[in-house]
């Protein structure tokens, strides 16, 4: 086995081992450590020894070898040791029956939950989650979010101290509870998604890896509750996103915007499988705001080009999303398919009335949207005042020279000789 | 030891660098990416020396807003800074043995490409970090 199939294998396999030893005997972050270390063993060893029959039954015995290592370092050895013991139930004392099933699938979920404790604030949900059902180092999670690795230790030896104090038993919450909390695990990984698409500035390779551990388990969490709509909906919108990453940025880190990237560039295997999700999830009753986003991103993708976009479709879709939710960045998106089905002037209405919500009114985004309908609209000047507005009020650097390059093409063309007659 | 190396740039490079010609010229495409992998590059190896601590970059002086306090009550202002007035643009916090290699770390930074006068002025400062109240004599 090569070592990148290996590093896969170790991948998928790390939250089902820390979850069986999570399971049988507590101690949620000395199992942490014990599992990383059964890790690193593996990552040595198997591919110079070949991989072990049953690669998790032999990383479980390993971890918890490494475990009760660390128990009996620990002062109150005796004690701990005892829990241990006690924790240990008759099951696994004996074989397990031949037709109990395999239960991997369902400790990587119980996991996930773990992670996603409502008693943890978002950014320590994002790491540990990363941390203990990504597999991702400290240092590669640090290195993501932009943080020193002191600090991200911190956030996350944090969060295991919460989850301890919390005494979250490992198991799935009931179902009442499993639909609400459902909702915080999607989140989370939107969450650990956009942090890798959205911000990206420049080449930088740290977050790119992000948004594709970010379907990575998305894809998880579609496989462990397949029925789940909206869990199909977030990986569906988050595949229907990526596809486009190939033509988003210029050979020299610029930003290019939809209407102008090359479609030949997207990912036609992400857009076919994105459609499919949606396409399925939709005919489950009442879509929920996931759904919706990735419907909209499948009208984007399958227009063969800018123009032929389905922009009345969109605008319905964004008109349901509304719905659910006050966000004025829908609201924004909302006046722009407006802006391209009915004309610019309607949309230009809208974003009057948009204008007065505090959230947006600084917002560089606002002038921005003005600025494209104002050049729509065939308003050369009020455009270009709109774009240098925008490119004041934006701070990073991609979105500032995008803005200026497109105030200065409006620049009146100036005659040849004396640019100035006074 | 751990020190701060500082870098400063003013309102107008700020400017330039996003594509607005504030009286030398905008930065181009290729110069801007020459400057981001530069710095990518030389952020990578301290990184992997593990020498890098932290590094940040400020935004733009103009998204400055300075809080002071008058008659007792905070009053914040907009924009402190003059368009040429050079001020702090960011900062890498390394750990390395000496103030030597602090120092050539700098002078490292300061090899930075860009268009042509932009740096002619250029400088940074480094400052030893203080660790305790012990360091500092108390």
């Amino acid at each position: 086995m090569d070592v990148s199939a290996s590093e896969d294998l170790l991948r998928e396999l790390a939250p089902q081992v820390l979850g069986a030893v999570v399971r049988r005997y507590g101690h949620f972050d000395l199992a942490e450590d014990a599992v990383q270390e059964a890790l690193l063993a593996a990552a040595t060893q198997w591919p110079r020894d070949g991989v072990p029959d049953d690669p998790r039954a032999w990383l479980v015995t390993v971890a918890a070898r490494r475990l009760t290592d660390l128990l009996r370092a620990e002062q109150a050895r005796r004690r701990r040791e005892d829990t241990v013991a006690a924790r240990a139930l008759p099951d696994d004392w004996l074989s397990p029956p031949a037709d109990r099933p395999a239960p991997a699938s369902d400790d990587t979920l119980v996991l996930l939950f773990m992670c996603c404790h409502p008693s943890l604030s978002p950014p320590s949900q994002l790491a540990l989650t990363l941390r203990a059902v990504g597999g991702l180092t400290t240092a590669e999670i640090a290195r993501a979010f932009m943080v020193s690795e002191a600090t991200m230790t911190r956030r996350i030896t944090r969060a295991k101290q919460r989850v301890k104090d919390s005494g979250v038993p490992f198991r799935l919450p009931g179902a009442a509870e499993r639909a609400q909390r459902t909702g915080a695990v999607l989140h989370v990984l939107y969450l650990i998604f956009n942090e890798g698409y959205a911000s990206t500035s420049g080449p930088d390779l740290h977050r790119a890896e992000l948004a594709a551990e970010a379907i990575r388990l998305a894809r998880v969490v579609h496989r462990l509750l397949p029925d789940d709509p909206e869990a199909a909906g977030l990986l569906a919108l988050m595949l229907l996103t990526d596809a486009r990453r190939p033509a988003r940025t210029g050979r020299d880190g610029a930003l290019v915007p939809m209407a102008e990237q090359d479609r030949t560039l997207w990912n036609a295997a992400f857009i076919a499988e994105g459609v499919e999700l949606v396409t399925n999830a939709l005919s489950r009753g009442a879509p929920g705001p996931y759904q919706l986003q990735a419907a909209i991103a499948a009208l984007h993708d399958e227009a063969p080009t800018a123009e032929e976009t389905d922009w009345p479709q969109i605008t319905a879709l964004y008109e349901l999303l509304m719905r659910g939710t006050d966000n004025p960045m829908i609201a924004l998106n909302h006046a722009v398919a407006v802006a391209m089905a009915r004309g610019p002037g309607a949309g230009l209405d809208l974003l009057d009335g948009l204008a007065g919500d505090e959230r947006l009114s600084g917002d560089h985004r606002l002038y921005a949207v003005r600025a494209h309908l104002l050049e729509m609209s065939g308003d050369d000047e009020g455009a270009r005042t709109a774009y240098k507005e925008a490119a004041e009020r934006a701070m990073s650097l991609p979105q500032q020279r995008y803005l200026h390059a497109r105030a200065a093409r409006l620049e009146p063309d100036v005659p040849d000789g004396d640019p100035d007659p006074a | 030891m751990k020190y701060m190396i500082l870098s400063y740039a003013s309102q107008q490079d700020y400017d330039e660098m996003s594509g607005k010609d504030a009286g030398r010229g905008a930065w181009s495409g290729e110069e801007l990416a020459a400057m981001t992998t530069f710095m990518t590059t030389v952020n990578k190896e301290l990184e992997e020396s593990g020498e890098l601590v932290e590094t940040r970059g400020l935004a733009a002086p103009v998204h400055t807003r300075r809080v002071g306090l008058r008659d007792g009550v905070p009053y914040v202002t907009d924009g402190p800074y003059a368009e040429t007035q050079e001020v702090l643009a960011g900062y890498w916090i390394v750990e390395c043995e000496s103030f030597d290699r602090a120092l050539e770390i700098a002078g490292r930074l300061g090899q930075c490409p860009a268009p042509e006068g932009t740096y002619a002025s250029a400088y940074a400062d480094i400052r030893p970090i203080m660790e305790s109240a012990a360091d500092m004599g108390f």
